[in-house]
This record gives C-alpha cells, structure tokens and sequence, in this order.
C-alpha cells in the first residue's frame, strides 16, 4: 500500500470500503457500503428498519463476518487486525444484551477486564460511569432487576468503560424517557468535544440533526445519501433532513409542511 | 499481568462466577445425586454384592461416580452458558472485544472443567471419609481425570455452541451422555455382562474413561491403560481442533 494512501487510512476513524454482507439465506442485508469517519466526528447513520445500519455495525465490531470489501478502524483492518480494531471501538447495541448473572458493578468491571484493563483503573473507571450515569445505587444489583430506563444506562457505561476512541451507538435512545434521553445527549456531545468519534444510529431524526456532524442515509443495503443535514435537505429538494428523510423513504406525503398545507 | 492475562483471566472468572452464584443448583445438587448414589449402589446394593474381582462393590463403584460426577458437570456447565449468554445476548460483549477465538474457547473450556472439578474432588473427600479409598495409580489417575475433564468441558462448548434451544442441550445430555455413561460400567464390570452387552460395551466411549479412573484408584482395569489413555489424548485434542476451528469461523456465534 502506498505511503500516502497509508498515512489517510491512519487517519480515518472508521474506513469501510465496498462492504457486502450476505447472509446463508441468501439475504444481502449490505450491498457494497463505503463509508468514512474522521476521528473526533460525530456522525449518524440513518435509515428505515432492515436497512442494514445494524449489520454494518456488527461487521465493525466483529459480532458479523463481512462476505466482502473492507473495515478498518483507525488503521486497524477489523478481521486480520481484529484485536487493535475491537480495542479502539466501544459498541452500546440497540438490543440490552445484559448478562442477567452479572450485577451492575460486575457487569462494568468485567466488560473492562476482557478489553485487559489493570484492576485499579477498573475500579476508578468503574465508580466514575456508575456516578456518571447514577447507577451508583444500583452498583451491587443484578442486571435483570433494573428497569429498562437503568439497563440503558448501563449498556452505554459499559460501552464506556475501556475509553473506546470510536464509540458505537446503535439506537441509544429507543424507548427511554425524555430525561434521560437528553441526559444521553448531553453526555453524547461532551465526550465528542473530548476528542471520542461517534458514530449513532437513530429514529430520531432532530437528535441527528441536533448531534451529528454529518449524516448518511443507508436504504436496503447501500448508502443513498451523506452530507451535513442542511446538504441532504438541499438534495432532495425539501426544507429538513426530516422531508430529506421522508423522500428517501418514499413518504413525502406524511411531510408535516405537506399536512399543514392540506389542512390550511 | 499483561492485557492479554487480564483478558483471559477474566474470561475465565466470568465463568466460574456463574456458577458459583447458582451452587445449590450447579454444586449442591450434583453432589447430593452422588451421595444418594454411593448410599443406594454401595450401602444397599454393596450388602448383597460385597466384592466384584476382589474389591469391596462400594470401592469398586466410586471411581466411577467420581468421573461421572466430572464429566457431567463439566459437560452441563459450559453447554448450558454458552447457550444462555448466546440467548441473552451477552456473549456479544466477549466476541466484540479483543479475545482471540482459542482466549474464548479456553475461557469457557475452564468453567466447566473448574466446576467438574470441584464436584469431583468434594464427592472424592466425601467418599474417602465414609470408605476406605486407595489411590494406586496416581500417575494414571491425575492425567486420566484431567483429560476426562477437559474432554467433557469441550463437548459441553461443542454442543452449546451449536444449540439454537436449551431442548437440544437437554437432549444431549439425558439422551446420549447419561446412557453412555451408565452403560460404561459404572456401577458393574462388563465382564459380568452377557453376549452380545460385553461386545457391544466395548463400543463405548466412556467404558475406557471409567476403565482409566478406576485403574488409578483401585488399581482394576479391563482395557490397555495405555492404549486409553492415548486414545483418549487424541480425542480431546481432536474436538479441541473442531471446536477452535468453530470458535474461528464465528459458527454460530458470530452472524
């Protein structure tokens, strides 16, 4: 590989490169995705259910087996490097996979110790996300007693704990109340400011709008559209990255312009 | 320790806490299904027997639980983790992170092995106390129950790993492992057997293990020591190999 093509790939927070996942049944659930995220960016993927933003996470984070193309994570080629690669990445994934023997302290000091944390910065680590995310009290109980609002909090701490420079954030706020869901934004954007890149999948498309850099959208399998917000608004030829959405989709009539006009 | 040790070495904790935060259920219960069976087969059984090929019945009985005990525990323990943290979701918290696939296979390996352990060597402390148990063969014996175990250990993964219901890890273990094992002259020698029973015991796996564990303890056997011991050598590395080569190509765990 060329130095200087080297020197960008070293540079790029998350390189994926013509990705194809296809699944034994056939299924192509990616289509040859190319994406790239500058370290210290905060980035959302966007897309409608079954668009395929999970399985590009999970071919980033190992849990899948790409059928082709290329993933590399700081430099890191994610399925020859996998070790380095998985090192730099922290993934909260949308289902709470908790495991319900562990208790909420265990759960963090454990998920640090298979990323080879020394047990003292463990429990440092550990204390500081439980206060951070007000699990403190909660610390000695098992994960299948929180309610669901807690089991999120505790799935983005543990997403947390090894200082991954690329955090994952696959739906983080799907069904959690107001505040927390702010509070979760409020924590999103100061640990961007801190020099860690995010990348967020979302239903919510004013949380993209109000968090991310810049945004794609992924429709069956393959990246449809990327830019700023105001960009994809300007490409679609509507007013906001919702309408963008919507044409994407191929809804324009549930535009909320589109009601409001008809109502007037 | 390096990241590599802390790694595995929690891994490998995350195991063991699991079963030790259940032990009615992964110790208690184990070790009770022993004792009743050394008080039905050697107290009730043992006053009518009294000897097989010279050795009191209840002695004759007793390695054999004890590998019994090892190998089903070993075997229940990692089948049915694998299975539940692949059910649950959590094992993607392992997969993702940084561990190679033989640091995983290794990790989970040890859980079941750690637990045979202990059930084995309480139900050994147990028995010592109540009979007068000789250990003849040491040199055969700690090899014998440590391939025993590790053997069991990695079926166990074997079959949690491929499981996709906990009916399939039930089924395993109470449609082929039980019979083989009770059918492998725990509790009698197959040399007392009639024809065709001998011949056919001789098929069995299991037959041989019980055959090592018993030639170190009480110093009978009725197959070659070496010849076993090898074989059973080969066997473990051999579903070792088939199971890291699963662990490496993600079957099952990784979509």
């Amino acid at each position: 590989m060329p130095a200087t093509v080297s020197a960008v790939l070293q540079e790029q927070a998350l390189h994926i490169e013509e990705l194809v996942k296809r699944y034994p049944t056939g299924v192509e659930a990616l289509r040859g995705v190319s994406l790239e995220i500058a370290p210290g960016e905060l980035f959302g993927l966007l897309g409608p259910n079954g668009a395929g933003k999970s399985t590009l996470i999970h071919c980033a984070t190992g849990l899948a087996q790409p059928s082709a193309g290329a993933i590399r994570i700081f430099g890191h080629d994610a399925i020859v490097d996998y070790g380095p690669a998985r090192q730099a990445v922290g993934l909260a994934p949308q289902e709470l996979n908790l495991d319900w023997f562990l208790t909420v302290e265990e759960t963090l000091d454990y998920h640090a110790g298979y990323f080879g944390m020394p047990r003292r910065e463990r429990r440092e680590r550990t204390r500081e996300l439980l206060e951070t995310f007000s699990l403190t009290e909660k610390r000695d109980e098992r994960t299948r007693t929180l309610s669901g609002g807690m089991k999120r909090r505790l799935i983005l701490a543990r997403a947390m704990m090894h200082r991954p420079r690329l955090l994952i954030l696959d739906e983080p706020t799907a069904g959690v109340d107001v505040e927390l869901r702010l509070e979760l934004w409020h924590y999103v954007q100061r640990i961007n400011q801190e020099g860690t890149t995010i990348l967020l999948t979302t239903h919510y498309l004013e949380e993209a709008e109000q968090l991310c850099d810049r945004i794609a959208f992924i429709a069956e399998g393959q990246i449809v559209g990327e830019g700023t917000s105001g960009e994809l608004a300007a490409r679609y030829g509507v007013a906001n990255l919702e309408d963008a959405y919507l044409a994407l989709v191929g809804r324009k009539e549930l535009s909320r312009s589109h009601i409001e006009v008809a109502a007037s | 320790m390096n990241a590599a040790q802390i790694r595995f070495s929690t891994l490998w904790r995350r195991e063991v806490n699991r079963f030790m935060k259940i032990k009615k259920q992964t110790l208690g219960a184990p070790l009770l299904e022993t004792f009743l069976y050394i008080t039905v087969f050697g107290a009730a059984l043992g006053s009518r027997i009294k000897q097989l090929h010279g050795i009191d019945y209840v002695v004759f009985v007793i390695p054999g639980l004890i590998m019994m005990a090892w190998s089903i525990n070993a075997f229940a323990n990692n089948s049915s983790s694998i299975l539940q943290q692949k059910f649950q979701g959590a094992i993607q918290d392992q997969l993702s992170s940084p561990a190679s696939p033989a640091e995983l296979l290794l990790a989970f390996s040890l859980g079941g092995f750690m637990r045979g352990l202990l059930v084995a060597g309480l139900t050994f402390v147990a028995a010592s106390l109540l009979v007068d148990l000789p250990v003849d063969h040491i040199l055969v014996l700690v090899p014998s129950l440590f391939l025993v175990g590790f053997f069991f250990s990695q079926l166990g993964v074997l079959i949690g790993v491929r499981a996709e219901q906990f009916d399939d890890v039930a089924f395993a273990q109470t449609f082929i492992l039980q019979p083989l094992i009770f059918l492998g002259g725990v509790f009698y020698s197959a040399q007392l057997l009639p024809q065709p029973f001998q011949t056919l015991t001789h098929f069995n796996p299991i037959y041989y293990m019980i055959n090592l564990v018993r030639y170190g303890f009480v110093g009978f056997t009725e197959v070659s020591i070496a010849l076993s011991l090898l074989t059973l050598a080969a066997a473990t590395a051999a579903i070792f190999v088939v199971n890291l080569r699963l662990f490496s190509q993600g079957y099952k765990l990784r979509a």
